[in-house]
């Protein structure tokens, strides 16, 4: 057998797939670009400070703006061009797009196709100080949301003890095929990356986590994962099998408490652009600065996996399609405002079938929310605390355990928009609207 | 427009304005309220199919009447109090139907009216609408019906139309014939299309209840025969040759008997109720945990006959106190003979007022097939299945509070480390 296998976790759904329009299609290079408008926080927090002035010619991979603390990283320009000054854009956060400085570079160089570059440096034989260091010094940031710099993912992880490094390759949600076609055209640099992340982390457990139905296209990644002993596991589509919590779940047999991370638990997990973008820059010495992202959708006009550069305007890969223009993937993604630009989060860039913006009825109980929530939430109890809101009661009821998957806002018939109030929910008890017991109770084990 | 960052917590009131964020998830499933309305009507159109092939054209007309009533009925107390629960006119439909379903075929306009208006303005409206209500409307309706016209509802004998008869006949035109013992192959009264029989229910009573507790006169009426004069008291009257024997219990089955017009068909019932099973609108534990606890209360609970000299004899698991196919039959009889099948499938079900939890659900249909039993046994309450799932619709909010699965992440047996103070 490819891939071994394990069980599942109560709740979630099938999604329908929709990968089909862009799964076979290779990576292409990013279609011509007038102007690149380079965030300079894309973690958030502090923007780092450009060092150079407008006007002058940047090569790729030069660095444009520096950090000024260890919470941000600095800043490289993905493609070869003129500087033309400060600009603002917005980059995918946590809670929505968040605006932040941009450099703004235009006279563009032709971007260039992904190529399997040549190993500069002796990573193998390096060891894990040595290969935390390079990490660092190469400023790569993780390519998931709530984007954070890799070094202090890394740092964090040793912190806590982290023993086991998952890489998430199940891209659950229905269009995007960014991280699948990454595995199939760099499957073996993936693989490297995965390697090269374990020994820095000191992780003694190393898992390359992949979508049933699609173990046949990673073939060639087996022997490589054999030699640096990854094992390979194949999960079940069934959504929300990919996210982080579910996934530690089925792997490892161990529930994150409510509101932690699943460093809690003693396992990080990374995507395979992270794994991707930390091989090209430890072995080859490539700066990171661009990504693979799905173009994809109903009304997308080009679909097809694009390796985009960080800054370009979202909403033009998409020029003919009416808004909502959807950044991420369906299920958790973001509506794209106009001056949002890609980033290390961005998967994808989809322009569904806009469905008018449904009514909310009034909740009839049905209780598809709580038999399909991956987490066992009674998310009409949670509804109820809401609208009377009463924090307190979502804190006991457990709101700080919701995953923010998107199942019961899918399935709920009465159209309620169930994890946007969950989400409300949780920052409200997350910023002390409830009291401070009953935050403690909420993340806490009894209650 | 940074919408999740800086929404506020208080919405529009919804269906007064469109939904302004459009926020993640961006694909939906298909299902909607409406539609689960829908086709929870079209599966509960099936028992009533049934009603009409037993009583006629009849059932149909007590079908609009309260279809309409409840649309209409609805529509007004809208325009008078615009309460937005009630805008989509599906879950009338439903309840019109249901109620209905509850309703003999022969009662006058006015009582299916009367039922309308109560499950309406009663059991929805003042509530404020879908999916706010604590108790089933429908049954609500027939509740109130059923204290406000006994004389209507509560008789002796109820009309069924004769095999040769079905579908077109005049369930009003109903002739009482003395010896019944079976619907198949029995010949229309002359001049009439339908017996007017005892309610297999009622009949029941009389084999397994002493007579002091249903007639109010001398404790030993003639209705009742001493257990030691005869052999044929209690279950074992099943097997006593005719005219004490009661009808076949394959009548009950397909439903040729009086009753509700869509409680007697138990098999267009059952096919209903799988159907909602399969398209998810019902699990299917809480129907089989109401089928199950009615099973067992029946099966164990004390028959109670009359003894010699006015003594009652309290005879306990009639399941096997006259040996197991007896025993069968006798439990059986029990479950089809009242709404006790229509109530597991249609109206405990009804997703508003029953838990939301799974084990929840369990525990609501524990206590309504119990209840239901144990009324339909020793009390002469007239609708002991639905006013069992009134009672547990009441008792809902409290199986919802109590009942809370582990929250993933949370400690297992949280409540035990809570009792030791870690």
């Amino acid at each position: 057998m490819l891939f071994s296998r394990y069980g599942t976790f109560t709740g979630g759904i099938d999604l329908p797939d929709e990968k089909d329009r862009t799964l076979s299609l290779p990576i292409r290079r990013a279609p011509a670009l007038s102007r690149l408008r380079v965030p300079l926080a894309p973690c958030g927090g502090t923007p780092a400070r450009p060092v150079i002035s407008p006007g002058t010619r940047v090569s790729a991979g030069e660095r444009i703006a520096a950090a000024e603390d260890a919470s941000a990283v600095d800043v490289f320009a993905p493609l070869a061009g003129r500087v033309v000054g400060l600009t603002t854009a917005a980059v995918a956060g946590r809670y929505g797009p968040a605006v932040s400085a941009a450099i703004e570079l235009a006279d563009l160089a032709e971007p260039e196709l992904l190529r399997p570059a040549e190993e500069t440096y002796e990573w193998r034989r390096a060891d894990e100080d040595s290969l935390r260091a390079r990490v660092g010094e190469g400023h790569l940031t993780t390519y998931r949301r709530g984007v954070e710099p890799m070094s202090s993912l890394l740092a964090r992880a040793r912190r806590k003890a982290c023993r086991t490094l998952i890489a998430n390759v199940m891209e659950g949600e229905p269009f995007l095929t960014a991280d699948h076609r990454l595995l199939v055209e760099h499957g073996e640099e993936v693989v490297r990356g995965l390697a090269i992340l374990a020994r820095a982390m000191g992780a003694r457990r190393v898992l390359l986590v992949a979508d049933r139905r699609r173990t046949e296209s990673y073939r060639h990644t087996v022997g490589p994962a054999r030699m640096y002993g990854i094992s390979q596991v194949a999960l079940t589509h069934k959504y929300p099998t990919g996210a982080d919590v579910m996934l530690v779940k089925v792997l490892l047999r161990r529930e994150v408490p409510p509101g932690g991370s699943v460093l809690d638990v003693g396992a990080v997990c990374v995507s395979a652009a992270d794994c991707f973008a930390l091989y090209r820059w430890v072995a080859c010495g490539l700066r990171p600065g661009w990504r693979v992202v799905t173009v994809s959708g109903e009304r997308a006009d080009d679909p097809g996996n694009f390796c985009l550069p960080f800054g370009v305007t979202c909403t033009d890969l998409v020029p003919s399609a009416e808004p909502p223009v959807i950044h991420g993937g369906p299920m958790t993604g973001l509506k794209c405002s106009a001056d949002l630009v890609t980033g290390p989060a961005t998967r994808g860039i989809l322009a569904v079938e806009a469905a008018p913006a449904p009514v909310p009825g009034p909740c009839i109980r049905c209780a598809w929310c709580r038999d399909h929530c991956p987490t066992r939430l009674n998310v009409s109890a949670m509804n109820d605390a809401f609208e009377l809101s009463d924090f307190r009661e979502a804190a006991r009821l457990g709101a700080m355990a919701c995953i923010e998957c998107g199942v019961c806002s899918f399935i709920c018939p009465a159209r309620l928009p169930l994890t946007q109030r969950m989400k409300q929910l949780k920052r409200a008890i997350g910023t002390g609207l409830a009291s401070p017991a009953d935050r403690e109770r909420g993340k806490g084990g009894a209650a | 427009m940074s919408e999740s960052a800086a929404a506020p917590l208080r919405e529009p009131p919804p269906a007064t304005r469109r939904y302004p964020a459009f926020e993640a998830p961006f694909v939906r499933a298909p299902e909607r309220v409406r539609t689960v309305f829908l086709v929870t009507t079209l599966a509960a159109s099936a028992p009533l199919g049934a009603g009409v092939v037993f009583f006629g054209w009849r059932a149909l007309v007590v079908a609009t009447i309260c279809v309409v009533s409840c649309t209409v009925l609805e529509r007004f107390y809208y325009r008078l109090t615009r309460t937005p629960a009630l805008l989509g006119r599906t879950h009338a439909y439903l309840t019109g139907i249901l109620l209905a379903l509850t309703l003999p075929a022969f009662v006058p306009w006015y009582v299916a009216v009367v039922a309308s208006v109560f499950a309406i303005v009663i059991g929805k409206a003042i509530f404020g609408g879908v999916g706010h209500f604590l108790w089933q409307p429908a049954l609500v309706g027939r509740l109130a019906v059923a204290v406000m016209f006994p004389a209507a509802l509560n008789s002796g004998a109820w009309p069924l139309l004769a095999q040769s008869r079905i579908v077109v006949g005049d369930v009003q035109r109903a002739a009482m014939v003395e010896d019944y013992s079976g619907w198949r192959g029995r010949p229309a009264p002359e001049g009439a299309d339908a017996f007017r029989v005892t309610p297999p229910g009622q009949m029941l009573e009389k084999l397994t209840r002493p007579a002091s507790w249903t007639a109010r006169g001398p404790a030993c009426s003639g209705l009742m025969l001493a257990r030691q004069d005869t052999p044929r008291a209690g279950p074992a009257a099943l097997r006593a040759p005719a005219p004490d024997r009661l009808p076949p219990i394959n009548d009950l089955l397909y439903g040729a008997r009086p009753g509700g017009l869509g409680e007697t068909c138990a098999i267009a019932i059952l096919v209903a109720g799988l159907y909602l099973v399969y398209r998810n609108y019902v699990k299917w534990q809480l129907p089989v945990a109401f089928l199950a606890a009615a099973w067992g209360v029946a099966a164990t609970a004390p028959v109670l006959l009359q003894g010699p000299s006015n003594t009652v004899d309290t005879v306990w698991f009639p399941l096997v106190a006259e040996g197991l196919d007896v025993g069968f039959t006798y439990v059986n009889y029990q479950i089809l003979s009242g709404g006790v099948v229509l109530a597991a499938t249609f109206f405990a079900t009804e997703m508003t007022s029953r838990p939301v939890t799974t084990g929840g659900q369990v525990i609501f249909g524990l206590g309504c097939g119990a209840g239901a039993m144990l009324l339909q046994l020793y009390t002469g309450v007239p609708i002991p299945a639905y006013m069992a799932v009134l009672a547990m619709n009441t008792l809902t909010p409290v199986i919802d509070a109590a009942w809370r699965p582990r929250v993933f992440g949370r400690r297992r047996f949280a409540f035990l480390w809570r009792l030791v103070g870690r």
